[in-house]
């Protein structure tokens, strides 16, 4: 590889950059995409061209990955996409507090307390109900742009 | 139907409560009772008394209706125990009334008691007499003659018509019977009656004929007519079987397995053509009798009655004469007596001279058709000439209009599709018009003249005059595509998918178009090369002045033509020249003067601009570079460096020697233009250069990317002889380069890295040695690697890890590495494995970073899937060890991430996402654990140490696996496949693991299992029955020798609520023997049941006891239930069946099963 693309310890201290560009041509289903300033989950990518002998343009379905409404953007496939800086942390479910929020445990030992239980009931539920019986609870927190959220749930045995 | 007069009451009052439900439910007033009231009718025993009484009194039409269907339920399943009497007077009834009742109005009541009558005919053909049958048809001859009237007349050809087509096995109705009865109806119908019928049709067509041409408006005899009409286009139509293998005697050894399929090839050539081959005994009534001539004279009178009042070209009776007589057309085989075609030339000619006034003068009748007249007399005039081209050579199909006309058939052809063609360029629309339809008919029947049956690729010479007729059509159709496509050129086409379906659908057109092309060879290859060499000029012409874009559609349009009359698809194969262009001769000596050379140079040093900056700015558009690289694909398969092979003569044995080695030598002259020693290295540099430059100049253009990667490159590295220049050439050099050592690749699809990694790998085979082949892959590859590692040993691996620029990164790698995987073949296989072993922990690492983000791990899963599957095969013990160990590693972290997650998201379709993601990632692991398997199937020499550890990883595999299959995931057919078949892998070469499973994995597994037997393709309840088998077998085979077998899970349990459980192999017994017995399933598996069943039946042989004495007790009819008795007795004890479970046993045990199915399947299914 030649050294432009050493770029790991140049990007390591960037870590807090919300969003990469990456050409619009190379961004297929399942990958993540940034629409009108939110971090989305493509569904559905199709090119079609400018005229018949014009230049193809590649036309996205996405999904907002945290309040699920459905984006779309047409962008040429040459140009570049802003490409959302998506992470996920796994924290151990502490505690459900009255009002709303949980209790975290974070990897080196701290809390962490500033995320909110999901407002839609059916999730709520799931939460609640396995926290209820006594189960040992992982939460997944997904994260990008700024905003949080649990995103997935996982049983590693009784308490 | 006198009874008492409460018996009267009874009757009446079940009338009027049938009567409610059928008028209820065509209202829609609570249909669901409505529904069950009917079916109960033809549910109850015996209601043939209230039935009959319905369709006599109702005045309810659909009550009259469903009382017929009701009698035709009821029948068909109590058959078997309907006293002789009670069977005929059922039929004698429903042909009475359907006589009785000839002019009733509603006509769905008279064919529905009609097509009863036929059902039950033939459900007894094979016990009635001949007599008894003789009595019924009497009747109908009678009806059919016209004795008691015109409408009789109708009805009687109305049964005759249900008849043939109950008869007929496409059309047959199913009865719960085997195909053998079926097939033993066919064969007797056509035997005894088919002819008779035909000649009743003809008979009753004669009587009312004069009575029609006399009057001017509609007779009721019009409607006789149209139906008798009917009835023998039906009977021509029949599958005639008897007559052409008619050497073969033995009736009674007939395959009904594989009696469905026509052994003659000619029916495989063309859907649209059937031919019709009643055999000569049809001579007397089809050939001899002037029928035909009764048959023209009779639409020619029609024809003069299309101005008057209740005749037109689309009235019923005009449809069906033209029908039979395009029928006619196709008629061939041993009808025709051995005169060297002469009856059949001359029965052809009268045809045609009937059919001509349809399409000749083109001109006028086209004029007609733009003025309102119908075009169906037209079109059928052509689909008439289809089948006479279908049924004869070349000469034939054009000498026979000569004898009437002063030009050939051919010559008509051909003006007919000029004319249609020249419809087509008048009026463009996207629509369908009748000369789209008209143009696709006469295209297939070019098709048919020019690629004559049995012979392959070939062109069938036309006559002379016939060459100029395809010569003047080329050029017009050359002359309409160009101008619709400069006619479309600046349609903005917003539909992604038209791109892909342009050319596809365009295929087979072109493949026809190349196939009149090839037949005017002389003028073709010139002519084509002079459009071009116009365009090229026009191009440089307007160059920066005006814009191009119609000249780049036109010439989009010539590459695909150029390309389909050049050379042929290989589909995967090498296509050797097309035989009318190596027998294309010219007089020029020199190969760089040959037309062909001509042509093919010009097209190419035009594409070699494109490499040229500022040319490919202007001209080259991505949609003219995919036409580019399109051809070259398809040209370069057939003419570049050709091996001496490539236009071997095996491909052409059975033409005459004389004439091969003629056009072997003027083919050989130019081809070797290509060749190694002239211009053929040269040319791949610049198509080589070509695909590089649609790689890295045409960012973002997927479709083109598609081409080059997926079409262009893979088809060069097919050859081998190609694949030695090719590693040889600076600019694979620096393709390879570029891939292994830049970042400019980087940004094209991932996927179509994956396959240039594959095709460069491939490329490897070029190269002199074992030793140069593996350095060049670590050349290739070892970057890559390196670099993996590299990122795996960083120590902010995990903050870095999740920038979306090295996922890019990372799964471009894994895309890569898994494209090199895929390319394992012997000669790089050291240096693939070393690729693999090198990044085996950095993986492990990577599927930890990557938990969260699917699509990397599932490029993980496939990457390690494939590199398995190609190198598994060729691994020593030592290396087996470290990959198996590896997969355990892999398949432990995988599992221990996934088992017990839950996805949680409001959005619903992220959580569908969510789960197909689950479903691929499943998929993947299914196909590694498969591939693993394959190792036992082709290597025995392992030593014991490695054995067991495949068996574990396996079993620990299907322990990971098995939790995360639910049924909603087995809907994915896929997936159900995948997993099935190494369920029953699994099941055949290690049933003692999984009889070590834990009783919650194992009930989960033949929870799955009885999942498959029901399942409804045939494959997947296959692999069950395999499955059941092994289980099966094992548990026998272990008790045998007095082990455990499979334990508990066999001996059955009691539940916690005290109720005792079957076992396993009890479970299976039932729903087997339910299954074979009473449901639906393909008769090609019955071999495979019988495997299963067999050991099924040693284990559980009380419980078999059991069950067959239950099924005989419930069957009430003495006769059934001695023969059913006789029936089991005779599966488990004939043919010497013993209680072993060797080879010949399991043999036996076939037999016994399909014997024992035929011999009662009918009557348990029914009764």
């Amino acid at each position: 590889m030649s050294d432009e693309e050493h770029h790991f310890e140049s990007k390591a201290d960037a870590g807090a950059s919300k969003t990469y560009p990456q050409q619009a041509g190379t961004i297929r289903k399942n990958g993540y995409i940034v629409i009108k300033a939110r971090p989305c989950k493509v569904v559905e990518v199709s090119t079609s061209k400018t005229g018949k002998h014009g230049h193809a343009k590649c036309h996205f379905v996405a999904i907002d990955i945290f309040n699920g409404k459905k984006l779309e953007d047409i962008v040429p496939s040459s140009h570049n996409c802003d490409v959302p800086h998506v992470t996920r942390t796994d924290y151990q479910l502490i505690d459900i507090s009255e009002d709303g929020f949980v209790s975290l445990l974070t990897e080196n030992g701290n809390t962490k307390d500033d995320l909110r239980l999901p407002t839609d009931d059916n999730l709520l539920t799931q939460i609640k109900d396995g926290f209820g019986e006594g189960k040992d609870l992982v939460v997944t927190v997904m994260s990008s742009m700024g905003e949080e959220q649990i995103c997935a749930l996982k049983d590693i045995g009784p308490k | 139907m006198q009874g008492r007069p409460s018996d009267l009451a009874h009757l009446q009052s079940t009338m009027h409560a049938f009567e409610l439900a059928c008028n209820s439910i065509q209202m829609h007033v609570n249909p669901a009772a409505a529904e069950a009231t009917i079916l109960s009718l033809g549910q109850s025993p015996r209601p043939y008394q209230a039935c009959q009484f319905i369709l006599e009194n109702s005045l309810v039409a659909n009550a009259r209706f469903q009382a017929a269907a009701a009698i035709r339920d009821a029948a068909i399943r109590e058959w078997g125990f309907l006293a002789a009497d009670d069977r005929r007077s059922l039929i004698s009834f429903c042909l009475r009334f359907v006589m009785q009742h000839a002019c009733s109005p509603e006509g769905y009541v008279q064919a529905k008691v009609s097509s009863v009558a036929a059902q039950l005919m033939k459900r007894g053909w094979l016990d009635f007499t001949a007599a008894e049958k003789e009595e019924f048809f009497h009747q109908v001859k009678q009806a059919i003659l016209g004795i008691h009237g015109v409408d009789v007349q109708f009805t009687g050809i109305n049964f005759l018509e249900s008849l043939v087509s109950e008869f007929s096995p496409s059309t047959s109705t199913v009865m719960g019977l085997p195909r053998e009865f079926h097939e033993q109806c066919r064969s007797s119908l056509e035997l005894d009656y088919l002819k008779t019928f035909y000649c009743w049709a003809q008979d009753a067509a004669l009587s009312v004929t004069n009575r029609i041409i006399e009057s001017d408006s509609a007779v009721p005899e019009v409607r006789v007519c149209t139906a008798a009409l009917r009835l023998k286009l039906q009977i021509l139509n029949w599958d005639f079987r008897d007559n052409t293998n008619a050497a073969g005697g033995v009736r009674s050894s007939i395959n009904v397995f594989s009696a469905g399929v026509r052994h003659d090839n000619d029916s495989f050539k063309r859907s649209e053509c059937i031919l019709v081959k009643p055999g000569a005994s049809w001579r007397d009534v089809l050939i001899s009798s002037g029928h035909i001539g009764w048959l023209l004279s009779v639409y020619g009178a029609l024809r003069q009655k299309f101005s008057c009042e209740g005749f037109w070209l689309d009235c019923p009776i005009a449809v069906s004469a033209r029908k039979l007589i395009v029928q006619f057309c196709s008629l061939t085989g041993t009808i025709f007596p051995s005169d060297e075609g002469q009856t059949q030339e001359h029965h052809l000619l009268q045809l045609l001279s009937g059919i001509i006034p349809w399409i000749d003068p083109p001109d006028a009748i086209s004029k007609a058709i733009e003025n309102g007249k119908s075009e169906s007399e037209m079109l059928d005039g052509c689909r008439a000439l289809l089948s006479i081209a279908t049924v004869t050579t070349p000469f034939v199909f054009d000498k026979l209009l000569k004898s009437i006309r002063p030009f050939g058939t051919v010559s008509l052809l051909s003006n007919l599709m000029c004319e249609v063609v020249r419809n087509l360029m008048a009026n463009y629309t996207e629509e369908e018009t009748w000369s789209w339809v008209a143009r696709d008919i006469l295209l297939d029947t070019w098709t048919a003249l020019l690629v004559p049956v049995g012979a392959i690729g070939g062109n069938a010479l036309l006559p002379p005059e016939g060459i100029n007729a395809a010569t003047s059509l080329f050029a017009l159709i050359v002359e309409a595509e160009l101008k619709a496509a400069s006619a479309s050129a600046f349609n903005d086409e917003s539909d992604s998918d038209y791109l892909h379906a342009s050319i596809s659908a365009m295929d087979e057109r072109l493949s026809s178009y190349a196939l009149i092309a090839r037949a005017a060879i002389d003028f073709t290859i010139p002519f084509l090369t002079r459009l071009f060499s116009e365009r090229f000029a026009r191009l440089h012409q307007v160059r920066g002045i005006t814009d191009p874009t119609e000249t780049l559609e036109e010439l989009y349009s010539l590459l695909l033509i150029t390309g389909h009359v050049l050379a042929d698809e290989g589909e995967g194969e090498t296509p050797s020249v097309p035989r009318a262009i190596q027998s294309y001769f010219v007089d020029s000596l020199e190969a760089d003067k040959h037309p062909i050379v001509v042509l093919s140079g010009s097209i190419l040093r035009f594409v070699e601009q494109s490499l040229d900056p500022e040319m490919r700015a202007s001209v080259f558009s991505p949609r003219l570079m995919e036409a580019v690289i399109w051809f070259l694909a398809r040209w370069s398969c057939t003419y570049v460096l050709p091996t001496e092979t490539s236009n071997g003569n095996n491909c052409y044995s059975g033409h005459d020697d004389e004439h091969q080695l003629d056009s072997h030598h003027s083919s050989k002259d130019f081809l070797s233009f290509f060749g190694e020693y002239n211009q053929g290295k040269l040319m791949l540099n610049i198509i080589v250069r070509i695909s590089m430059m649609t790689l890295i100049s045409y960012p973002g253009e997927k479709y083109l990317q598609v081409l080059t990667c997926y079409q262009l490159l893979p088809a060069l590295v097919r050859r081998k002889t190609i694949c030695v220049h090719l590693v040889a050439l600076d600019s694979w050099r620096d393709l390879a380069n570029a891939f292994a050592n830049e970042r400019t690749l980087f940004s094209l699809n991932s996927a179509h890295q994956r396959s240039l990694a594959q095709t460069l790998v491939l490329s490897a085979t070029g190269l002199r040695n074992l030793e140069a082949s593996n350095q060049y892959v670590r050349n290739l590859m070892g970057q890559m690697t390196a670099y993996l590692v590299e990122i795996c040993s960083k120590n902010d691996l995990k903050n870095v890890s999740q920038q979306p620029d090295v996922i890019l990164s990372v799964s471009c790698l894994l895309e890569r590495l898994r494209g090199a995987a895929s390319a394992s073949e012997p000669r790089t296989q050291k240096a693939i494995y070393e690729m693999g072993f090198a990044v085996l922990n950095s993986l492990l690492i990577l599927l930890e970073v990557y938990k969260h983000e699917f699509s990397v791990v599932y490029l993980l899963l496939k990457f390690v899937a494939d590199w398995v599957d190609g190198q598994i095969v060729y691994l020593e013990a030592p290396e087996t060890a470290v990959v198996v160990n590896f997969c355990m590693h892999l398949l432990q972290l995988y599992s221990s991430h996934n088992i017990g997650k839950i996805s949680l998201s409001s959005s619903s379709s992220l959580l569908s996402e969510a789960n197909t993601e689950k479903y691929k990632d499943l998929r993947a692991l299914l196909q590694l654990l498969r591939n693993l398997c394959s190792k036992d199937l082709v290597d025995f020499s392992l030593g014991e140490a490695a054995d067991t550890n495949m068996s574990q990883v396996i079993y620990f595999g299907l322990h990971i696996v098995t939790p995360l299959i639910s049924s909603d995931l087995l809907k994915y057919p896929k997936l159900c496949h995948d997993y099935f078949s190494l369920l029953s892998h699994m099941l055949e070469i290690y049933p003692e693991m999984v009889a070590q499973l834990n009783s919650e994995a194992f009930a989960h597994i033949l929870r799955t299992l009885d999942f498959g037997i029901h399942h409804q393709d045939t494959e997947v309840v296959d692999m069950c029955l395999r499955a059941l088998k092994a289980l099966a077998s094992y548990h026998y085979k272990e008790t045998l020798a007095g082990k455990v077998g499979l334990g508990l899970h066999a001996a059955g349990c009691t539940d916690p609520d005290g109720k005792f459980q079957e076992g396993i192999l009890s479970q299976f017994l039932h729903s087997l023997l339910q299954l074979l017995l009473f449901e639906d399933y393909s008769t090609d598996l019955v071999s495979a049941a019988a495997d299963a069943l067999l050991p099924l039946i040693l284990c559980e042989q009380g419980l078999y006891q059991k069950l067959g004495n239950e099924l005989i007790e419930r069957q009430a009819n003495p006769t059934l239930r001695s023969r059913l008795a006789n029936a089991l007795r005779s599966l488990t004890s004939s043919n010497q069946l013993s209680s072993t479970l060797d080879r010949m046993n399991y043999q036996r045990f076939r037999k016994n099963l399909h014997n024992f199915l035929i011999e009662v399947r009918g009557f348990l299914r029914t009764v």
